[in-house]
Formats: structure tokens, sequence, C-alpha cells
């Protein structure tokens, strides 16, 4: 082992078996997006999305899905040992089902090689997110927080970390706050199209410039709010894929990283996202791409605070180190534009579902690619979501219809 | 599915706490002499190679034992931000200002610490130093410093 430190280390080269079979999804269904959903149990939630990803894949999951992956936290959820929980409503109960207590894309990543290993052929993934049931949202995450060097520090809005990152990005690379102000502008816009984006409306640059700030250099438009949420998404092999659709998506490749983790967030390198970068890149070399440039139709990435947005597509490769917030400027970014990005709307306008917010980035990619893929010149999408403050965990999937 | 409460008068929730208000946090070993050097008033970091590192984590990112020293500053701003309202948007009373705060010495990491500054006043690259408590009042935890102000 060399002397460098984590924080340089990036992208550990994997290489996959290229003769192993490809992998698709075959379904997804969704239930909530919404601020609250008081009338039904987080339980409840899980399985009416699950309901309608079975009868969308066209599977009865006793019969024929062969492994279930949940991914939760049992802080989130108030219940010890939470994934005791994660079978019954995903029709898994005495079958093959274990908890990722990660983002679900993490758990995509994990059905993904389940099915690649040969040993599956078909597999749900399921994440959910009750928020609105948190009373005291703060404390939980105050116990992510480390318990020796940061949480005793009693900080006013445990999403503080967000705003050291905002200011150190912009320091560096000369995103301004008008810039900030537009991704919002623009997501919480695109938003109106979607039936998920709760959060969604008219917003203007100087309606956001105008507001107070909530954590500099950010106002409450940049901070995605909390949506009450489950997706459940049905993958399977090639075979499988071809009996059960005529318009599969296939996962071509996924990649996760974790960079100093939380018990040393002094050590993040701020500013940067070294994780997305590492998970990008093992998500693109799965794919076989070598530089994602002219290679890909469109992008939901990361955007829980505005900055993250334009830090994401950076550290993915899909602008220029710096070259963002330059690129936003001249509509690059936009429906249409040399790269679309969050066209759904974007977490800003949907919300924040906890764990399940890299599986609805990846259900948004996936809908897309299912019903328009001729849209694009490429049909293929990068899907990034990263766990949230204070972790410094990512995940990447690269989907395409071809 | 099909048949749901409607009103919203007609769910009934069920008020419960999580049991996580007792616990013990083992410091480690390293982390236990930062607490002991705390109390007396000075921050220890870790001599690895290639710098010192900050806040000490017993072992050096290529796995050495490392050894333990005293790091004295200057101390500067990194990064910071200043939170005006809480996570439910509550505006705080006045805003606070928290900070990355690196010593001039370490080669990575630092202290996340609150800041006591006119807001408008910080920048990234700004001096400041540690505000201990008093001796007696100190007990081995971060906020045996109270807070960093403007050097």
């Amino acid at each position: 082992m060399g002397a460098t430190h984590p924080n340089i280390v990036v992208g550990t080269p994997i290489t996959w078996v290229p003769l192993m079979r490809r992998v698709a999804i075959v379904g997804a269904g969704w239930a909530g997006f919404r601020p609250q959903v008081p009338e039904l149990s987080f339980r409840e939630l899980v399985f009416e999305a699950a309901q309608r990803a079975y009868e969308d894949a066209g599977v009865d999951p006793r019969e024929d899905v062969d492994a279930f992956v949940s991914c939760q936290e049992d802080y989130w959820e108030g219940i010890a040992i939470a994934d005791e929980f994660a079978p019954e409503p995903i029709g898994g109960a005495l079958r093959p089902t274990y908890t990722v207590a990660g983002d679900g894309l993490q758990g995509l990543a994990q059905a993904y090689m389940m099915i690649k290993s040969g040993a599956f052929d078909i597999v749900a993934v399921e994440s959910h997110a009750k928020p609105s049931d948190i009373v005291t949202l703060d404390g939980i995450y105050d116990l992510a927080l480390d318990p020796h060097t940061i949480r005793p520090l009693r900080a006013a809005n445990p999403l503080f970390t967000a705003g050291l990152d905002a200011v150190a990005y912009m320091s560096r690379t000369g995103a301004s706050r008008v810039h900030l102000a537009m991704v919002a502008a623009a997501n919480k816009r695109m938003g109106l199209h979607n039936p998920r984006a709760s959060y969604a409306g008219r917003v203007t640059v100087d309606d956001i410039l105008g507001a107070p700030y909530y954590i500099y250099p950010m106002t409450r438009y940049e901070v995605a709010p909390f949506a009450d949420a489950a997706v459940v998404m049905v993958l399977a092999s090639e075979e499988a894929a071809r009996r059960l659709t005529d318009n599969p998506v296939w996962v071509e490749g996924v990649g996760w990283s974790t960079e100093v983790g939380t018990g040393a967030v002094e050590y993040h390198k701020w500013g940067h996202m070294p994780s997305l970068k590492a998970a990008g890149l093992m998500a693109y070399r799965a794919a076989g791409i070598d530089s994602p440039t002219g290679e890909v139709g469109f992008a939901e990435v990361e955007d829980r605070f505005s900055f993250m947005e334009l830090l994401s597509l950076e550290e993915l490769g899909l602008a220029g180190e710096g070259e963002a917030h330059k690129m936003l400027e001249t509509g690059d970014f936009s429906p249409g534009g040399y790269l679309p990005v969050n066209q759904s709307g974007g977490s800003l306008s949907v919300g924040v579902p906890f764990e399940a917010l890299g599986l609805w980035r990846a259900l948004e990619a996936y809908l897309e690619l299912r019903e328009h893929a001729d849209k694009y010149d490429v049909p293929r999408a990068i899907v990034a979501s990263w766990r949230g403050p204070p972790t410094y965990t990512s995940a990447v999937a690269v989907l395409g219809a071809q | 599915m099909v048949w749901k409460a409607w009103r919203i008068g007609d769910v009934i929730h069920y008020p419960g706490t999580q049991e996580v208000e007792k616990y013990v946090y083992t410091p480690g070993i390293h982390g236990l002499e930062f607490a002991k050097a705390l109390k007396e008033g000075r921050i220890l970091g870790m001599k690895c190679p290639g710098g010192i590192h900050v806040p000490p984590k017993t072992y050096c990112p290529d796995g050495s034992p490392g050894e333990l020293v005293e790091v004295k500053g200057p101390w500067r701003i990194a990064t910071f931000t200043i939170v005006y309202e809480d996570i439910y948007g509550n505006p705080l009373p006045e805003p606070q200002v928290l900070a990355l705060i690196r010593p001039d010495d370490a080669r990575r990491g630092g202290l996340i610490h609150i800041v006591k500054a006119d807001p408008d006043t910080v920048y990234i690259g700004m001096e400041v130093k540690p505000r201990w408590k008093p001796p007696e009042q100190r007990t081995g935890h971060i906020t045996d410093i109270e807070y960093f102000e403007p050097a």
C-alpha cells in the first residue's frame, strides 16, 4: 500500500468478465412521492410500489422473482433490525431477500451483479422512505455525525456540511450564486411535467436570489425538501427480459464508492466529490465507455443542493473541471441541449425520499428511455446519486435502450 | 390498496421514542490522547509519512503507526458556511458560522468548529484561533474549545 491518502485514490480499476450476460430493467412501480402519505404505513407504501412493479413487468413475485434486495436504514424507520420488515411487502417472504443499508442505486448494483453471476434470472430491488413519520429529523441526522469531534458542537442545522462544500466549490470554480439559482429555477420548472414532483413550481432566478439564506450560500429553494415514497424495480437477465418485454432498458454498468465516510468528515476533499468520480469511472468501465463525451443522451444527477448538480457533472466527466457553470449559461444542460440534465425536475422538485433517492433517479431515466428513447441520438442515460449529508457515498448507473 | 382512510382526521398515529439517548462511545487509542490533550488546552495531530493529519486517527493512511504531535497553527478557514435556519426552516436567533479550520502545518484534515465572527467578514484563508474554556471547565470534549475567533 502506498503513502497516498484515500482522498486521492480515485477509481480502483475493476474489470468485469466481458462474456457474462446482459442485465435489463423490465418493469418498475412507485408510490407516494408526496410531502406526506398519512394514510399508509411505510410497509403499505412499499406494497403498492411492488404490486405496480410486478404488474408492469408481468411477473408473479412468488413464482418468477428469484431474489429480492431492499435498501433502508434502521434510524429512518424508527425500528431496530428493520431489515426483518423487508421481505413481506415485496413478496419476498421465504425467498432469498437481503438488505443493503445504503442508497437504492447501490441495491440496483447488487441486483445487477446477482444476475450477471448467473445465479439469478429475475431480481427485484426496493427502496422507500417515510420522512413524514420522523418527528425529530434533526436528531436522527445528529446521530450520523462523529460523536467525538462534530456532534458535540450542536450545529444548528445538520445539513451544514453541504454549505461547506458549496463555498469550497464556488471558490475553486468561479461558479456564482446566479449559477446555483439557475439550476434551482430550471429544475423547479421542469418538475411541472412530472407527476412525482411535489415541489415543482414556476420560480425565477430573481425569486431565488431575493430569498433569505437557509444555509449559506443557498436559499431554501436550493435545498431539496423531503418526500414519502417507495420505488420497486424488476431486473432480469437478457433471456428473461426478451421473454417479458419488447422494450427492456439495459443496465450497462454500475459503480459505487465511499470517500472518507462520516467517521472522518474533516478529511473530505471539500468542494469535490471523489466518491462520485470513482463510482462514475467504475460504471463507465463496466459499460465499456472510455469517455462519456458524446456517448450519453441525457443525465439524472445529484441536485439535493443546487451546486451539487454542477459538481456532479464535473466529477462524472460530463463537463470539464470548473466548466459546468459556463455550459449551464449556454443552455447545454436544458432539454434539447447538448446534454439534458435532470429533466425530471431533479430532487429539488421531487424531494428527497432518503435511501430511495438513487433508485428514483434510475426510475426517471428508465421511464424516459422506455418511452422516449427515439428523442436521443444516443439512447443512453447516466444516473448518479449521493446518499446525502453527512455521508460521502455515491452510486452511478449507466442505462441504455439499445 | 383500493380502500383507504381518506380524511386526515381518520388517521391514527402511534407516537414512539427510539431508545438511543444513552450510549457510550469509545474514543479509541489516539482519540483518548486527543481528548486528554484537549483538557490541557492542546490540539494533537498525527505525524505520518507526507505530513501531519488532524484529528489523529491512530493509524496513518498507509497503515503505519505514525507519531502524535501537538499542532500549533496558525489556523485558517479552509471552507465555511453560515446557518440561518434549522432543518425545519425556523430562523435562528443569530446566524451560526461553521468552518473547516486547518492548521498551516497540517497536510490533511482539520477541525470542524464554530467561528464566532461577523458572518459578513468570514472568508476562505482567514486566520482564526481557538478560544478555550477555563481549565476547570474542560471535560476532554471538542467543546473544550468554545469556538474559534479571528486571530
